[in-house]
């Protein structure tokens, strides 16, 4: 019996042996075919740089040096207010600093190189403020700001409270600015950061740029990788929660937080209700990057078109991109339901802010799972064997 | 019963066992060392305020920065066991040590660690110190044979690795979707000599790898166990497993696969390769007086426990037919079962805690209490899930909050599918048990992929 069945056995084998050969030969051949480009069916490669190329090119660095022209005329009405502290050039001041404001929206998400080594965002764009150290570092005159306790100091939402914090009325504030020079000298130095720090960022993606757009790979530290990363940490982190989910006390067992909004000062003392625009623009930002808009309208390679590409391959079975611009849609009619002033929305119907919350969230979930997911991109950095 | 005696007094040379002992031993002390150097034992265990543990084995934890120490013990009995020295004693350690470590937390589970910690309990009962060993000198004798069993007990345990990963690759994605590869090769980015980056794009090159897959791993253990097959079958093992290391990050285990099917090679080869690697001490190796057959002490009571052993390792990938609903969904008996590379799948769950007393509810950053592996391991499986639920109660009451429940927002996407709701949003995890029971609070994937 073992006898026969070892003879089986072997037969078997020989069998077997057959196939894997076969199938060994099969792919030689197919493989060796490469060369004979045009008889089988081509299908290129996604190329991740032309992405990266339209990003860099036609996002990325125009979104910088837009911020940055708006910063130029922001630190023009800063020096004039400055030194002659009137109404006019409050007004002025006021306006250049809701124009840079504005602009920024479209560079806070891109934490990248010298960005993210300089801690860029964090510098420019924390909020809330911390008033009793800003006030102290007036007092003190003190212009090194790099410390981090100090982030909450400066930056637009500095600028914030600079203008429309010390008073309800523009007299009141005027005056503060007639009456001690430190207050004028403060905020000079903070336009002096920015602008330096944003000069810097732009100088670097000149040569940076190349860097980018050749790290065109799909590993953890390549270019889509961490810029997509970069992206749905803003998107999750800078527009959901900070603009939305910590004012309205999402994390807070509901204690609304209405101190706690973007430009807070502006809306509070009655200024201008600047915070829904702010948070408008932040949405067309990103779904300008996820389906590569420009400045100037018109469209590129994106992420959008990768996902299109990949179901056009079959990768996907149903098509994630227009899911996840329907999505930016509702997000963005959400936020139009909302009253311009934050405080005032928060404070008599919470609901609606909480209804923009759940929009907002809807795309996190397509971005981080489906997103990543078909791009297999990693959530995170983290350095690990798989199986 | 008398093929199974005369099969029991089968006898084959000592040097196979030898020679897997020295092969396994250096490949565990190498991977402990690497582990260390890339300062995982930091990150992943030492680091994490809060730990993942498996059912049973939440008294399992990492020893703070005793953990070192363990990882020293571990690897130290790992180059113990590759010499040879207090063999049994050196395998015992090494068992219970790697198994503690794999137990910390299963945010780290893979299914090559489960195969070391089972092969490492195997061998506590083969007798591989029996010559070019430490021990053997140290005894100064040796044994030219071994019980033919025990080389053939982990010819079997590869057996059950490789055919039972072809088996769960026989599922609707693998075979007629060609997923998760058609995703990881698509967008992967490889350029290959000869081959390119241009096949990867190939659809018919994702179900060709997928199909190959399946047949490769039910087909290699019979082509390495037939001699006339055996080296073909070898060379394809090696190229199998160093594919998979060009294409994704998967540490030790190609390595690890390609020593031990070395395993089925004559024990002619092992001894030639034995006399090669130990070149320097072939003198002292040969001044040993050489017995014929080893005596293993309690013989009967080892082999019970390894036909037990075995009997567990058949059956026990198959538990999940006990469960209703889709197993990639639900994971519910998907560990140690040999299921490699068959998902694609990304979660994202949040948190709600309801306090009763004033019907207030705020939300979980879960940053503040897990680290980003563990979140993302914690996204998409239910038994992460419900522990990390039942971790936010009880931290919550410790705060004071008395009467609250618990409610998870979570999405998974699968294999390309767009992403579905998972938990059952209106469930309080809180009244839910963690265990061996059904989770009913998944809500099932309205589609079945694993038919078998």
């Amino acid at each position: 019996m073992g006898l026969s069945l070892t003879v089986f056995y072997f037969r078997i084998m020989k069998y077997l042996k057959s196939i894997f050969c076969f199938f060994l030969i099969v792919l030689t051949i197919l493989a060796c075919s490469k060369d004979s480009e045009d008889e089988i069916d081509q299908v290129p490669q996604f190329d991740r740089s032309s992405i990266l190329e339209n990003y860099a090119d036609n996002i990325i660095i125009p979104r910088y040096n837009d911020f940055k022209s708006e910063l130029d005329k922001l630190k023009i009405a800063v020096d004039d207010f400055t030194q002659s502290p009137n109404t006019s050039n409050f007004d002025q001041l006021h306006e250049k600093w809701l124009s840079a404001y504005k602009k920024w929206q479209y560079v806070e998400m891109f934490n990248i190189a010298k960005a993210e080594e300089i801690m860029y965002f964090n510098t420019i764009n924390t909020y809330p403020v911390d008033e009793i150290r800003i006030k102290e570092n007036i007092n003190s005159q003190k212009n090194d700001l790099s410390n981090s306790n100090d982030w909450s100091c400066q930056g637009l939402s500095g600028v914030d409270y600079m203008l429309h914090g010390f008073g309800i009325s523009k007299d009141e504030i005027i005056q503060k600015y007639k009456d001690d020079s430190n207050y004028g000298d403060y905020l000079e130095n903070l336009l002096a950061i920015m602008t330096s720090n944003t000069a810097d960022i732009i100088q670097d993606w000149s040569t940076y740029r190349n860097t980018f757009v050749q790290s065109s790979g799909n590993s953890n530290t390549s270019s889509l990788n961490i810029l997509t990363n970069d992206f749905i940490y803003y998107f999750e982190k800078g527009l959901r929660t900070n603009k939305v989910a910590i004012p309205v006390g999402y994390f807070s067992g509901g204690n609304i937080l209405p101190e706690k909004i973007e430009a807070y000062y502006s809306s509070k003392n009655s200024f201008e209700e600047v915070s829904k625009d702010l948070a408008k623009e932040a949405l067309i930002a990103s779904e300008n990057l996820f389906v590569g808009k420009s400045s100037n309208g018109s469209t590129g390679a994106s992420l959008k078109t990768y996902l299109d590409y990949l179901h056009s391959n079959d990768v996907s079975k149903e098509n994630l991109s227009p899911i996840i611009i329907n999505n930016f849609q509702k997000a963005n009619d959400a936020l139009d339901q909302l009253n311009e002033n934050f405080i005032d929305q928060i404070n008599t119907d919470k609901s609606k802010m909480l209804n923009t919350f759940d929009k907002l969230q809807a795309i996190v979930v397509n971005l981080k799972t489906d997103m990543l997911s078909l791009l297999s991109i990693q959530v995170d950095y983290i350095d690990a064997d798989g199986d | 019963m008398g093929i199974i005696s005369s099969y029991l007094s089968k006898r084959h040379e000592s040097t196979s066992l030898a020679f897997f002992r020295l092969g396994f031993g250096l490949l565990m002390t190498y991977s402990i060392i690497r582990f260390w150097l890339k300062g995982w034992i930091q990150t992943m265990y030492i680091d994490p305020s809060f730990h993942f543990t498996f059912y049973g084995f939440e008294w399992v934890t990492p020893l703070g920065n005793y953990t070192y120490l363990l990882f020293f013990i571990c690897g130290l009995s790992a180059f113990f066991v590759a010499i040879g020295y207090r063999y049994y004693m050196s395998i015992i350690i090494f068992f219970l040590s790697f198994t503690y470590i794999e137990l910390m937390d299963k945010t780290t589970y893979l299914n090559h660690y489960y195969f070391v910690s089972i092969l490492s309990f195997l061998m506590i009962f083969l007798p591989s110190n029996s010559s070019y060993s430490v021990d053997s000198y140290l005894q100064k004798k040796s044994f030219k044979y071994t019980p033919k069993w025990c080389v053939d007990s982990i010819k079997l345990l590869l057996f059950i690795v490789y055919f039972y990963s072809g088996l769960a690759k026989i599922n609707k994605d693998w075979l007629f979707e060609a997923q998760p590869l058609k995703i990881w090769l698509t967008t992967g980015s490889y350029d290959f000599p000869l081959i390119g980056s241009n096949l990867m794009q190939q659809e018919w090159f994702h179900y060709f790898m997928s199909w190959g897959g399946m047949f490769y791993d039910l087909l290699i253990p019979f082509l390495l166990i037939s001699t006339r097959t055996r080296v073909f079958g070898f060379l394809l093992v090696i190229f199998f497993h160093l594919f998979t290391v060009l294409l994704f990050p998967i540490g030790m285990f190609p390595y690890i696969m390609i020593m031990s099917s070395l395993i089925f090679f004559s024990s002619k080869t092992h001894k030639k390769i034995l006399d090669f690697i130990l070149k320097p001490f072939i003198d002292k190796i040969k001044s040993i007086r050489e017995m014929k057959i080893i005596n293993i002490q309690k013989e009967r009571i080892s082999l019970i426990v390894v036909s037990v052993f075995f009997i567990i390792q058949f059956l026990f990938p198959f538990r999940y037919s006990l469960y209703p609903g889709e197993l990639f969904w639900n994971e519910q008996g998907y560990r140690f079962s040999w299921r490699v590379m068959l998902m694609e799948k990304k979660g994202y769950t949040t948190f709600k805690v309801v306090n009763k007393e004033n019907d207030n509810s705020f939300y979980i950053m879960n940053n503040s209490f897990l680290t980003e592996f563990q979140e993302r391991q914690m996204s998409f499986q239910p038994d992460f899930i419900i522990e990390y639920a039942h971790f936010l109660g009880t931290y919550y009451k410790n705060l004071g909050l008395n009467d609250i429940e618990i409610y998870a927002d979570s999405y998974v996407a699968l294999n390309g599918r767009i992403s579905k709701r998972f938990i059952d949003p209106k469930i309080d995890l809180l009244k839910q048990k963690r265990g061996f029971k059904n989770k009913d609070w998944i809500i099932p994937l309205d589609e079945k992929i694993n038919n078998l």
